[in-house]
């Protein structure tokens, strides 16, 4: 009786979450009369047409792209500075606990929503002529991901014991070679977690890659969809195309880190 | 003593000379970084909240003016409700089905995996795609509610053009998108409960609902308080899933706080008012915040 209804909830829970998804899919596959006028349930003469179109009329490998090289550099940036400055709040003691109240000032400035500087984010990239470029879509990120990374890193270096850094040392290694040695292997894991999140956050940002872009030559890939969506008539064929594309890789990126993901994901809560 | 300990250890690993300057130096990146691209924009939005703009120019200072015209404003009470009753209604379904979701995954069973890896795709595909996924579906034409509804001989099926209905449309999105993250989150604290309670419950012959009232619910109420606090804060927020499904309308039904503000800065150039109301929802959301934090002591300290 159980094991039904197991089976039964798991069914439904299955059809609930990828049913939209194969519709979305099918959608893309099918030419546009069949989209809006027959209503088909399933494509009947599947093609990639709409995906050829998408690449060839719309610049979508422009935003892909841009997305992931932003993506990237951003994220790189961002670990690093941010591990550093964890390494420096988890491991040292400074004049005026200056540590702890840079510690507890980018907690603070991490529970601000990011809206709240959209428009002087926006003014300041008018002002020093990086709307619309690469750069000025890195250093926002960069940014927006830095309290983040400090957050996750200082909890990860805390958790590291310093006696065996100490020894390290006793036995003869400089600073930096038993970090390097000791503490960095060690702290793979929480790299792995905190690089997987900001990847995720940053490539499927939005609101800020709307305001700071404008022409498909810096539009990140969520940025690029939106221009495909007309307020009164919709190409769906070009728009569900776009969202196939647009979610594959970080459907597959996150189905090839679902560990380290989902231990990202409810750490903080849990603990 | 125990607290000692540590500050000492730090001071000797601390050393002298080249490397006092150390932590300095790590800190000031990331230090950097904060001061010149969120702390300086945070300090320039809230002046800028005090500014009257026309077509995207200051014109003069007017102190609390903005905020005082925000809280007479019919069309930002308006998107205060929606945006309150969108989270509202959202996060207590979320927080309801991620729970019993959660209950009904605890013990192992054959098949879970599955179910686990299937439920992390909503929440990570971008939002942007998320709400392509649900135009697919409400759209009138090309929609799957729609084309299953004509497959059975009923009639095309009218979601995102009524102002009800788009809303509840919006609410199923994000139902849709972050019910496994409650119930991943959900998952998590359920398997780190203790199991003696539930084995002793078990000895006195209390039935599931019991030992759901008496043991399961209240331990788990720190890890149900931070995950309804975090998914509440974050869907304060929501702009992108509104923005492709709705634009805000029809009418002004779904125009939630962030759909309203970007308007105004960027359609309509009142470029001072939109600040004042980007650092309201800026305090709301500490606000929010705070108090979650406060709660969450008192919950631990009982």
């Amino acid at each position: 009786m159980l094991r039904l209804a197991r089976a039964a909830v798991t069914t439904v829970i299955l059809v609930v979450v990828l049913l939209p998804i194969y519709w979305m899919v099918s959608t893309s596959l099918k030419p546009n009369r069949e989209i809006t006028q027959d209503g088909t349930l399933y494509p009947h003469a599947p093609s990639f047409d709409n995906y050829a179109h998408l690449f060839s009329q719309k610049q979508f490998g422009n935003f892909l792209l841009n997305s992931v090289a932003i993506t990237v550099v951003s994220v790189a940036l961002a670990l690093t500075a941010g591990s550093l400055a964890a390494y420096a709040i988890a491991r040292f003691r400074l004049r005026f606990g200056l540590e702890r109240w840079i510690g507890l000032s980018l907690l603070t400035l991490r529970i601000v929503p990011p809206v709240v500087i959209l428009i002087p984010i926006y003014l300041l990239m008018l002002r020093l002529g990086l709307l619309d470029t690469w750069l000025g879509l890195i250093i926002t990120y960069t940014a927006l991901n830095i309290t983040f990374c400090v957050w996750m890193m200082e909890s990860f270096f805390r958790e590291i014991p310093l006696d065996l850094e100490e020894a390290a040392m006793v036995d003869g290694d400089s600073r930096f070679t038993a970090f390097r040695r000791i503490v960095l292997p060690l702290a793979a894991p929480g790299l792995a977690a905190t690089a997987i999140f900001a990847v995720i956050v940053t490539f499927n940002e939005f609101l800020f890659a709307l305001v700071l872009t404008a022409t498909p030559r810096s539009m990140t890939m969520p940025r690029g969809t939106a221009t495909l969506i007309g307020r009164i008539d919709t190409d769906w064929a070009s728009m569900s195309a776009a969202g196939v594309v647009g979610a594959l890789p970080i459907v597959i990126f996150a189905l090839l880190v679902q560990r380290h993901l989902v231990r990202g994901l409810t750490m903080g809560a849990v603990k | 003593m125990t607290t000692m300990a540590p500050t000492i250890r730090r001071e000797r690993l601390q050393g002298a000379g080249l490397d006092g300057a150390l932590p300095y130096l790590l800190l000031a990146p990331a230090v950097l970084v904060a001061l010149a691209v969120l702390i300086y924009p945070l300090w320039d939005g809230i002046r800028t909240s005090t500014q009257f703009y026309r077509y995207g120019r200051p014109l003069r200072d007017v102190g609390f003016g903005n905020y005082i015209q925000l809280w007479t404003d019919p069309e930002f009470l308006n998107s205060l409700w929606v945006t309150v009753s969108f989270v509202t209604l959202a996060v207590a379904i979320e927080a309801v089905l991620g729970l019993g979701l959660a209950l009904f995954c605890v013990r192992e069973f054959r098949g879970i995996r599955l179910l686990r890896t299937i439920l992390i795709i909503p929440m990570v595909i971008t939002p942007v795609v998320v709400a392509i996924v649900f135009r697919l579906i409400y759209a009138s034409d090309a929609g799957m509610l729609t084309a299953f509804s004509e497959a059975l001989g009923g009639a095309p099926v009218q979601i995102l053009g009524q102002a009800g209905p788009a809303f509840l449309a919006l609410v199923a999105l994000d139902v849709w998108e972050w019910t496994p993250l409650m119930f991943l989150i959900i998952l998590a604290g359920l398997q780190s409960l203790p199991v003696e309670p539930f084995e002793a419950a078990r000895v006195d012959g209390a039935g599931p609902w019991r030992t759901f009232v008496d043991h399961t619910l209240p331990m788990l109420r720190p890890v149900l308080a931070v995950a309804i606090v975090l998914r509440t804060i974050d869907a304060f927020g929501t702009f992108d899933q509104v923005f492709v499904l709705t634009g805000g309308g029809p009418g002004q039904s779904t125009l939630v706080l962030s759909i309203f503000g970007y308007n105004t800065a960027f359609k309509f150039q009142e470029t001072g008012y939109a600040a004042a109301l980007f650092v309201t929802m800026g305090l709301i959301v500490l606000a929010l915040a705070l108090g979650a934090v406060r709660l969450l002591r008192r919950v631990e300290a009982n």
